[in-house]
């Protein structure tokens, strides 16, 4: 929702006049103010800042501040200052009526479903979630080894580029690397994956000639249509059909052709978009179980999850529905020197741990976790810091003055008072200089 | 409860139960008609699926002689596009205003069929009472993620003394579960009920002033999901009519007996507690009966 309050003005009252972009807002909003919202959907006139003060208590002032700030971001109130009366604030006129009408007459969707007595026969439920899953996770695999290329989906080179922009790093000659955030973006759940990835579509917008309010408004839109239901695409803008293609790789969406005009049904990871990110709506079971002699086993026939452990470990054999693999020094060096810290990789076997480990306390052995640390920490035994050299000092008398002149700026890194040298950080370096020169003097 | 706690959403997620009061014997006296009353509501339902997309509200009508489920929205929003005929009113809403009109027809009949000159005009909040706890309990038990649940009983008739125990038992229950029951109380009498109700299980209680504006009162108040509850300043109550009906007679009294056993509550003495059997002892009680059995249950208002 950042993307939307970083829109300019001008856009955001243009957005603001679709209904279901209103309604998206809303629920993307703090509870206290959509609560406000809500409570000031029907009054006309500014409601006094004093007077909205009064509707929390005392403890709940920080969480009042923070809602009004973001309802001011978002322009959906506008702050009027008064001289005699203060600040008070009144709600957005085209966002107010938008939300009245769909309260009392609910909308419709600018799309028409399709008729239930068409001839093509819809994929059911389940089946549009494993096609979704599967597109996503071949677009994930696709996006960490890109070096690899089978074509697995159609997003053109340049579109996984700028996806794979922050997430890889290339490095010297040995191909394109993870980076920390990479691995952190691995680690996500999908929704919040899907979040980052639209993110980087939408900035990007503007370089394929998209105005990024259109693809907001649009991606919103997608959000409120119901799962496993087809809509004529015939409906749609010439820029919108090309999203749908993009999205369709995603696995957001599922095209079907029909005799005469296509249709598109929105799988789960669509209607989803709008759910805020903090409800994850389906957490994935866990898989991984962790020995005590540092192997692990995973349960999963995904490929993308092979390629996910051995970002840290090595992948002893391969079984149908069965990774067996070892957490060794060697491969954990490897990790660290991809910027992946041992935090991280705790964390997501904690999360992905099976359920019959995830109900022991810990999941994950401990001394596992503590080997994962200790050979973190080995790497790390020696700490950098700039710093510069003095000697030659023309008496003792100079040399304990500069001696003490670098400890009051909590510079002295080291001193060798008998043949009168000293270490000094060099954010101090500029201070030392002139404080020698004047000793000189 | 702790495990049912972590199942929950982390954030306001809520499953709004509604017992919608149907009692025709209320509704021919009130300053709006029903049909206002319910367009207030239907946009009061809309806003609170409009407030997040897990949100779910299910409506319980309360009738003179009966209750039922008038509507669930979970089970109405997958097709709810479908129904969609333009007529202004919500699609959602088209199967629910369809079922209360059957719910009433049927309730009218049921009514008729029990002629009792003397009952108080009254709705059956029993009932309904507890449905939207049972409703609760499945949720509950489902075993996934689960919205937070909370009652809000929007009432107009007056309490009927002979549901006091049902009630109260469901009053318990709501309060063992952790469930507020938020009340709305449209009539012009005092509920005792949903004044103990709100006040045990910790939800709120209004009496909007001017039926006119309940949309904004019940927008103002009850939309105020659980998670909000902690930092937004409510009606506090002014005060709580805790009286109690009796068991013998159902009328609501201020002083009585009460069995010193299972605290059943009489108007006048008994020889045997009709509750649970035990017998009173006499002697002592034609002596001084007035000090040792006799309970003062005084309202504090």
């Amino acid at each position: 929702m950042d993307m939307v309050a970083s829109l300019p003005a001008i856009k955001l009252d243009k957005l603001y006049n679709n209904v279901f972009i209103c309604e998206a807002i809303l629920r993307s909003l703090p509870p206290l103010a959509k609560k406000y919202v809500l409570q000031m959907l029907y009054i006309n006139v500014p409601v006094p800042a004093t007077m909205m003060e009064e509707w929390v208590l005392a403890d709940g002032a920080s969480k009042h501040r923070v809602a009004i700030d973001r309802l001011i971001q978002l322009r959906i109130f506008s702050e009027i200052s008064d001289r005699k009366r203060g600040t008070s604030y009144s709600l957005n006129p085209t966002f107010q009526n938008n939300l009245q009408k769909h309260i009392i007459s609910g909308g419709v969707l600018p799309r028409e479903p399709m008729n239930s007595d068409n001839a093509i026969k819809l994929p059911s439920l389940q089946e549009l979630e494993t096609y979704a899953l599967k597109q996503w996770e071949c677009f994930l695999l696709q996006l960490i080894n890109s070096g690899q290329g089978e074509k697995l989906t159609g997003i053109s080179s340049s579109m996984m580029k700028i996806f794979q922009r922050g997430l890889l790093s290339q490095r010297d000659k040995d191909g394109p690397r993870l980076t920390e955030s990479g691995f952190q973006f691995l680690l996500m759940d999908t929704n919040a994956q899907l979040w980052y990835i639209i993110r980087e579509y939408i900035s990007n917008a503007e370089e394929r000639d998209v105005e990024p309010a259109d693809l907001i408004s649009f991606l919103l839109e997608l959000s409120f249509h119901v799962t496993g239901e087809a809509y004529n695409s015939n409906t749609l803008t010439e820029v919108q059909n090309n999203t749908l293609k993009d999205l369709a790789d995603l696995g957001l969406v599922k095209l079907q052709q029909g005799r005469k005009d296509s249709w598109f049904i929105p799988t789960k990871l669509a209607t989803n978009l709008s759910v805020s990110l903090a409800d994850s709506s389906a957490r994935k079971e866990g898989f991984v179980v962790m020995e005590t002699n540092f192997r692990m086993y995973a349960y999963s026939t995904s490929k993308l999850q092979c390629e996910i452990l051995r970002l840290f470990a090595r992948i002893e054999y391969q079984l149908p529905n069965l990774i067996a693999c070892a957490i060794t020094k060697e491969s954990l060096y490897n990790a660290f020197d991809n910027g992946i810290t041992s935090d991280q990789i705790i964390t997501f076997l904690q999360q992905n741990s099976h359920p019959r480990c995830a109900d022991r306390v810990p999941s994950i052995p401990e001394n596992v976790t503590d080997q994962i640390r200790l050979w973190e920490t080995d790497l790390k035994r020696i700490e950098m810091t700039q710093a510069h050299f003095y000697d030659e000092f023309p008496s003792k008398d100079v040399f304990e003055a500069a001696c003490d002149f670098a400890r009051e700026w909590g510079g002295l890194l080291w001193e060798d008072s008998k043949r009168m040298r000293l270490v000094v950080k060099s954010e101090v370096h500029n201070q030392m200089r002139e404080f020698l020169h004047t000793q000189s003097k | 409860m702790p495990s049912v706690v972590s199942k929950q959403y982390s954030d306001d997620v809520s499953l709004l139960v509604l017992l919608l009061d149907t009692n025709p014997l209320f509704w021919s006296t009130t300053s709006i008609t029903f049909s206002q009353f319910l367009s207030h509501v239907l946009a009061f339902l809309n806003a609170v699926l409009g407030l997040n997309q897990l949100n779910q509200v299910v409506v319980i009508a309360t009738g003179y002689s009966s209750c039922d489920y008038i509507y669930d929205s979970s089970l109405t929003s997958n097709h709810g596009n479908l129904e969609s005929n333009g007529t202004g009113m919500p699609a959602l809403f088209g199967s629910l205003l369809k079922k209360l009109e059957e719910f009433v027809t049927k309730d009218e009949e049921l009514s008729k069929e029990e002629v009792s000159e003397d009952r108080i005009p009254s709705c059956l909040l029993s009932g309904s009472l507890s449905m939207a706890l049972c409703y609760i309990q499945r949720v509950f038990r489902s075993g996934h993620l689960h919205p937070q649940p909370r009652i809000l009983c929007l009432q107009g008739s007056p309490d009927g003394p002979e549901q006091y125990v049902a009630v109260m038992n469901s009053i318990f229950s709501a309060q063992r579960l952790m469930v507020p029951i938020d009340s709305c109380y449209i009539g012009v009498q005092n509920s005792a009920f949903l004044q103990q109700a709100s006040y045990i299980t910790g939800g709120v209680h209004h009496t909007p002033k001017q039926l006119d504006g309940l949309f904004q009162y019940l927008t103002t108040i009850f939309a105020t999901d659980l998670h909000s509850r902690g930092f937004v300043q409510l009606p506090k109550p002014i005060g709580v009519d805790f009286r109690a009906s009796c068991f013998c007679h159902k009328k609501t009294i201020d002083m009585g007996y009460i069995c010193s056993v299972c605290l059943s509550i009489f108007c006048e003495h008994h020889k045997k507690c009709s509750t649970c059997g035990s017998v009173f002892g006499q002697s002592k009680l034609d002596d001084a009966s007035s000090v040792s059995d006799k309970k003062r249950k005084a309202p504090s208002t």
